[in-house]
């Protein structure tokens, strides 16, 4: 079920494909071809060559040799990336392997790339959009996570470097990121890389988890840290027992006040491991925007449906995340999170993880054994 | 007041007795117990039948007697569900002491109302009370008071913060159990003792098995094959009872995931999930799922469920000795088709 040994021509031409998509976003062009066929071909190439998704397509009665809908390609469950590898091409040829933060009972989800270039194309183009929009050229990008030689197998640190990289001034991985392998805060080194900006007048881009907020919140107390104006965070993930929990208004609330930004510099980002795309809540571009309302990339969807059929909910409904996601070429198109999600207007909203069933008896709910999984 | 040996073994057999009248008059409070237990009435039948332990040896009633130690005041906080785990919980704080109030669970109220009832219409009460609340926060008053809780772990732990050290807190959080069917076991009829661990309680129980170790991997297909087969029978003979739509979403998602990863066999109310030889462990939501785990030999098991240790409270085994070599420690361990009939000795889960 693979191709040549070290080529792969079907494989190539599909990124090419998906990257159309990006380039046409990127220069505000029309799109190369329909959603649904890259789509279909995708879960076509999938169910060639990864064998779990062929069995699941045999189980649902899927013959993907004639979809013609996304929506017609069963998704694959996020659990399946820690019990399964889910990719098309041999173990060997990956260039990147990400893996999630892990769970209590150990299995640690993989997402293997063997071309990132797609996903680089990818996050930077639609992070450029929600994030960078009217910021100059290159900007400071500080990283409140931690850096890639501490993080090597995160999809997150990955995407914090590439934007460092890509929409940063020339600096060092100490002026990049402040967070520390035991997770300490360099505060002192934020403010001296906080003050030279402030000097020359030079917005930053801020980017760090949820749970990386609180704590710098913590540890600022009740003062400020004034950002140069027109500067811009991004923040993401959930808390994975880090931190203690602060609902989403009153977080971008407490860092709006700390770094003296309007909230509508504050971006929530949405993203996992088992994807290739990112989703931003679009504050930044539109002045009309709601916080907690997320945008898709054209190349992505996502849509609620029903836990239990797995079929999409009516307009309004909350269901569980099915995302499809066309620069997931060589692993899953789609993919069934465990996120709740309700579709509203401008995008979709982000409702928290499905809680599983209460329990009905002293057996242990999965809930109580597994934490949430991510990036 | 210190009771003497002899007094605390009395007190508990007459809190079995009154065990004993309650199974039969059964049939007073069986459309009860479906309701609130969401099991089948064969569900309920097959709990009193089989699970509810009312001939327990002196020897044991003597080392539950021996696990409560002493305390003057005893609350008890029931969860609902394994309806018949009230009796073990009455009897652990029955046999601390002689003055223990009960509060039911809310969902599920019947088996210990009717436990207390029976026991305060014998001719000599213990000091046994039923009560809807609770006033945790002042833990009794009484230095030395306890308060067992049968529950969640969030449940437990608020417990705990709200009572703080006006009383013991002695917690029994939920669980789950484990199986191992080793190359020496005769597949057809351990997956017939299997059956009967997993269709109890509708595999609520925190004795539940959820998770079943196979030695050799061809060994693990036939087994899942036979034991698909014995659920399927099982399942006519006591049907699966009420299936809450959180619970099929669940199931659904183990359902999709067992098929990427390897494979299902599903039935009309119970599903066996196979996974890869090797490959981490999958937890199936409750009701009647089960995951098959081949392993090439019992010596990759440890590795394999060392991070579930801590949630693991029952080991069954279709020999013994494998079941303890693989058991935590604060494990019981059984024999397939044993492992939801612990013997009254004690708490269940020995955490």
């Amino acid at each position: 079920m693979s191709d040549m040994a070290g080529t792969f021509p079907e494989s190539d031409a599909l990124h090419e494909r998906a990257r159309a998509f990006v380039r046409a976003f990127e220069t505000d062009a029309a799109y190369p071809e329909p959603f649904d066929q890259l789509a279909c071909d995708l879960a076509r190439f999938q169910g060639s060559h990864v064998e779990g998704y062929a069995r699941l397509c045999r189980a649902r009665g899927v013959e993907l040799a004639s979809i013609t809908r996304a929506a017609d390609a069963p998704a694959v469950p996020t659990d399946a990336f820690k019990l399964a590898r889910v990719a098309t091409f041999p173990e060997a040829d990956a260039k990147e392997i990400f893996r999630t933060s892990g769970t209590t009972i150990g299995a640690r989800g993989t997402h293997a790339m063997r071309d990132v270039a797609t996903y680089d194309a990818a996050a930077l183009a639609f992070g450029r959009a929600a994030l960078a929009h009217g910021l100059p050229a290159r900007v400071p990008v500080l990283v409140l996570g931690l850096s890639p030689a501490d993080a090597p197998d995160s999809s997150l640190g990955h995407m914090t470097a590439l934007f460092a990289r890509e929409l940063g001034a020339p600096a060092t991985p100490a002026e990049t990121y402040f967070i520390d392998r035991d997770g300490v805060i360099d505060l002192g080194a934020l403010d001296d890389r906080v003050a030279r900006a402030v000097v020359e007048a030079e917005p930053v881009l801020l980017l760090g988890t949820s749970f990386a907020f609180v704590h710098f919140l913590e540890a600022l107390g009740e003062d400020t840290f004034r950002l140069p104006p027109g500067s811009r965070v991004m923040q993401t993930g959930g808390y994975k027992g880090k931190s203690r929990e602060v609902p989403a208004p009153v977080l971008r609330r407490d860092l709006a006040r700390a770094f003296h930004l309007p909230e509508a510099s504050l971006v929530a980002e949405y993203g996992m491991t088992e994807l290739s795309s990112q989703f931003y809540e679009w504050t930044l571009r539109d002045p009309s925007a709601k916080h907690g309302v997320f945008v898709e990339p054209p190349w992505a969807r996502v849509v609620p449906v029903d836990p239990e059929t797995l079929a999409p909910v009516a307009a309004g409904e909350i269901g569980i995340a099915r995302i499809e996601d066309l620069m997931n070429v060589d692993s899953a198109f789609a993919v069934l999170a465990a996120d709740r999600v309700r579709r509203v207007d401008g995008g979709f909203e982000l409702l928290g993880r499905a809680e599983g069933a209460p329990p009905r008896g002293c057996s242990i709910a999965i809930d109580e054994m597994l934490d949430r999984s991510g990036r | 007041m210190i009771r003497s040996l002899s007094e605390k073994r009395a007190d508990v057999w007459r809190l079995i007795d009154a065990a004993r009248a309650v199974a039969k008059d059964r049939a007073a409070i069986a459309a009860d117990l479906a309701g609130s237990t969401g099991l089948s009435r064969e569900g309920i039948e097959l709990a009193f039948e089989r699970h509810l332990e009312l001939d327990p040896s002196e020897q044991e009633v003597d080392q539950l007697i021996a696990s409560a130690g002493d305390a003057p005041h005893v609350t008890v906080i029931l969860s609902a569900n394994v309806f018949v785990a009230g009796l073990r919980a009455i009897a652990i704080a029955q046999a601390a002491s002689r003055r223990v109030v009960v509060r039911p669970s809310r969902r599920e109220p019947h088996f210990a109302r009717a436990l207390v009832a029976k026991v305060q219409a014998s001719t000599r009460a213990i000091g046994l009370t039923l009560a809807a609340d609770l006033d945790l926060a002042s833990g009794g008053g009484v230095p030395g008071n306890e308060i067992h809780i049968y529950g969640r772990d969030a449940t437990i732990a608020a417990i705990r913060a709200r009572v703080g050290d006006r009383a013991r807190v002695r917690g029994h959080g939920a669980g789950m159990g484990l199986a191992f069917v080793g190359i020496g076991a005769a597949i057809e009829a351990a997956a017939d003792a299997l059956a009967s661990d997993v269709i109890a309680f509708d595999q609520r129980g925190c004795l539940s098995p959820r998770v079943v170790l196979v030695e050799g991997e061809e060994r693990a297909a036939r087994f899942a094959d036979a034991l698909h087969q014995s659920l399927a029978r099982a399942g006519e003979r006591v049907p699966r009872g009420a299936f809450h739509p959180e619970e099929r979403a669940d199931a659904s998602r183990y359902l999709a995931t067992m098929m990427f990863a390897g494979q299902v066999l599903a039935g009309a109310s119970h599903a066996v999930g196979i996974g890869p030889i090797g490959a981490p462990l999958a937890i199936p939501p409750a009701g009647r799922h089960i995951h098959v785990a081949p392993l090439r030999s019992i010596d990759d098991a440890p590795g394999l469920i060392a991070t579930l240790a801590p949630f693991i409270i029952a080991v069954g085994a279709t020999d013994l000795g494998e079941g303890v070599r693989l058991a935590p420690a604060h494990a019981r361990v059984s024999l397939l088709g044993e492992m939801q009939r612990p013997r009254l000795d004690g708490p269940v889960d020995r955490r």
